[in-house]
């Protein structure tokens, strides 16, 4: 039986359209899960020896596992956001004599392959084999750590099979780990070295491995029972219908012929998963700045700063808009016999994207606390991605003809939606150009950051005087791809 | 009102549909029946510019469907459930429609209250997103969506699938009382022959892409129909043979 469900998912994986695309993009996707992984191997194997440089006369063994929850903590994190559940089309196996304990067993199973799971282990295998190499450790001991961190893992994949599932636990878990990292943070109580010692414990003691094993049975039986308890079609498998929470947006009315289509867009984002995931992630957009204002290296490189200003208003342009047309995938031959010229279509894209511009300019005003250069900076940044980036967006945008599910998580790293070669192209200009726009008058004016400001925020402003211009052009485009863009729809 | 012009549609070799010559006049209710892959849907589709035609052109109201958007304004359309908005309640959507047609919010809202029977409760004020309703439910609110605006042509694609028969009756009803007053143009597709001849003026009948009948509609009809589709499967079976 289980070879027959293997060999349905993967048809179900070489048939998937997903998987039909170009060349390309496998071999991109190839490159970038090549090198995510091969990081994770450096940094595994540079842990130990660079510890030891570092925080000289303490066991490294010590430090790693005291920093080892929060690594946990993250995981789990990155998790809920990025790990796509464990779905199979069980619908025709209900009535066919399978046991269905067979089949909960095989959707719990397959959740396990996942690159999330096979992260850790990149980074933990190259660490111990460094670490039993270079250091005086047991082999035993070093091997049993490793089982129990891989154990931890598989039960922080379950954990958050059931944290998606059941919004008991989700609350539960997701308090528990709020309390810690406030305890942790005002020095209430002090998690880590409480946890690093449970974890050194599981290193100096090897039969301690029972604990995680046990927690991982436990937490295996939970997901097994969830499942097995709502094995039918109108629970588990079936979507949840959730009472729908309409709220008055008659605000946006002002703006006019535009509020209609805001209104939608509004709901959208509201409403689906994926464009609510887009808007959390541009939200992270904003604290770019601070990686680079804090750093004294680049204040004397103010392109970077550049490049930084333009991140911190861009975030939801660059991640929506990248997309536009694909938000309307689900109902795009809708969209092209209603009553809606292109143009207005393509002006309410565009007003939604420069009144995110707009709100995110407005929520960097604490940037003002590193100095008004850098505001200024940001400021010119905003300018030009309302000018300038925003056209670039939504022309990049009518290249891009892949449907999205709107209510379904991105699937990180299997995820080729939205994702195409000519995006990677024009997500160029978008970051070199206004560098370059600051650069230049910057090294001409000899080295006057201010000139470089100017410039950016003159570009932006003269971007907007060709509004018209540009549209037409990008309007253009899209008619000519309508078709295309029709039938790519269509294929779902 | 609509006049198709030597319209042909090619995927690679295959030739899917092929009509010299068809015009459809206005207030005309048009009824299209054919077997699977006849080309119904891909007529549609022609008609509402969402594939380009290999050859020719389809004129509505004298534009050129595929070269002008201003065929839009008075045109309507429900094909299949991707003209609706998955994640709006059906008010919303039948709001939005609204804005987009020029009707306010007491326009929609007066047009929804005679469909109150078709609805049959299940529809308005049901706190779910259409994406959650049924297929059937899906429909009715698709094809009263149609009806917004004052549309002079509307085009159902197999409006009565998935409906249940009280439904089928009562849309039966109100195609007839659309048609009329001989100002709206209506072209309703079915695999049903009964509905479908009840409804339409005329009925063309396409097979393997092309018009193998056009006929105005009769007391004979439904049982030339319904020989022209059992003698049609008799000729399935000999070729399989």
């Amino acid at each position: 039986m289980i070879q027959k469900f293997i060999s349905l998912q993967w048809k179900e994986f070489i048939r998937s359209s997903s998987f039909q695309k170009g060349v390309a993009i496998k071999v991109l996707l190839f490159i970038a899960a090549a090198y995510i992984g091969g990081m994770a191997i450096i940094a595994g194997a540079g842990l130990y020896l660079g510890i030891k440089k570092m925080i000289p006369g303490i066991d490294p063994m010590l430090v790693v596992n005291s920093f080892i929850i929060f690594w946990f903590m993250a995981d789990l994190l990155i998790r809920y956001f990025m790990q796509q559940m464990p779905v199979m089309n069980i619908k025709p196996l209900m009535t066919i004599p399978i046991k269905q304990k067979t089949v909960i067993h095989f959707l719990l199973g397959k959740s396990v392959i996942s690159f999330f799971n096979l992260l850790p282990l990149l980074v933990a295998i190259p660490y111990c084999v460094t670490a039993y190499i270079n250091g005086n450790y047991p082999l035993l001991n070093i091997l049993f750590w490793l089982l129990s961190i891989i154990v931890i893992t598989l039960s922080l994949n379950f954990l958050n099979v059931l944290v998606n599932k059941s919004n008991t636990v989700f609350y539960i878990t997701a308090t528990l780990l709020v309390s810690i990292v406030a305890c942790q943070y005002f020095g209430i109580y002090n998690i880590a070295q409480h946890a690093g010692m449970v974890f050194y414990g599981l290193y100096m003691n090897p039969y301690y491995i029972v604990i995680p094993i046990a927690i991982l049975a436990i937490l295996y039986y939970a997901n097994f029972n969830y499942l097995n308890n709502r094995f039918y079609l109108d629970s588990a498998i079936s979507k949840k219908v959730k009472e729908v929470n309409t709220s008055d947006l008659s605000w946006l009315d002002r703006f006019g012929s535009m509020a209609t289509f805001l209104k939608n867009d509004v709901r959208m984002i509201w409403r689906n998963k994926r464009p609510r995931q887009v808007v959390i992630m541009s939200f992270l957009f904003l604290f770019y700045g601070v990686l680079f204002f804090t750093n004294k290296l680049y204040n004397d490189m103010p392109a970077f700063l550049a490049f930084a200003s333009i991140f911190i208003t861009a975030g939801f342009l660059f991640s929506f808009g990248q997309l536009v047309p694909s938000w309307d995938s689900e109902h795009y031959k809708m969209m092209m016999s209603q009553n809606i010229p292109y143009r207005q279509y393509l002006e309410s894209k565009w007003y939604l994207m420069v009144i995110a511009v707009v709100i995110s300019f407005v929520l960097s005003t604490p940037y003002i606390y590193f100095g008004w250069d850098k505001y200024a900076m940001i400021a010119a940044g905003a300018s030009f991605n309302i000018g300038i980036n925003s056209f670039v967006t939504l022309f990049g945008g009518a290249l891009n003809r892949v449907p999205i599910k709107l209510n379904e998580r991105a699937k990180a790293f299997s995820n080729t939606q939205g994702f195409n070669p000519t995006q990677l192209l024009i997500a160029l200009p978008k970051l070199l150009l206004p560098v370059l726009l600051f650069w230049l008058p910057y090294y001409l004016a000899n080295y006057n950051v201010n000139a470089g400001i100017i410039t950016l925020a003159v570009s932006g402003v003269v971007g907007l005087v060709f509004r018209n211009y540009f549209l037409t052009q990008i309007e253009n485009v899209y008619q000519k791809g309508k078709y295309k863009t029709v039938a790519a729809f269509d294929e779902k | 009102m609509i006049s198709i012009n030597n319209i042909s549609k090619k995927y690679g070799q295959n030739t899917v549909l092929q009509i010299d010559k068809l015009d459809i006049p206005k207030g005309q209710s048009f009824g299209l029946v054919g077997n699977n892959g006849a080309g119904k849907t891909t007529l549609f589709s022609l008609l509402l510019d969402l594939i380009q035609p290999t050859t020719g052109y389809i004129k509505s109201k004298s534009i050129k469907v595929h070269e002008s958007e201003a065929w839009k304004p008075f045109t309507s359309s429900f094909i299949d459930e991707s003209f609706l908005i998955g994640y709006l309640t059906p008010e919303e959507y039948f709001y939005f429609i609204g804005d987009l047609r020029g009707q306010n919010k007491s326009d929609v809202d007066a047009l929804l209250a005679q469909f109150e029977d078709f609805f049959h409760g299940e529809i308005l004020n049901q706190k779910k997103y259409l994406r959650d309703l049924s297929k059937g439910n899906q429909k009715k609110a698709g094809i009263v969506a149609s009806f917004i605006g004052n549309p002079e042509i509307i085009i159902l694609d197999e409006p009565f699938a998935n409906l249940d028969p009280t439904t089928q009756i009562r849309l039966k009803g109100i195609i007839k009382k659309l048609s009329e007053d001989k100002k709206v143009t209506v072209l309703v597709s079915s695999h049903d022959l009964m509905h479908v001849t009840e409804v339409s003026d005329r009925i063309v009948v396409l097979n393997k892409g092309l018009v193998v009948k056009d006929i105005v509609k009769s007391e004979a009809t439904l049982k030339e129909l319904e020989a022209f589709f059992a003698g049609s499967a008799v000729e399935a079976a000999l070729e399989e043979e």
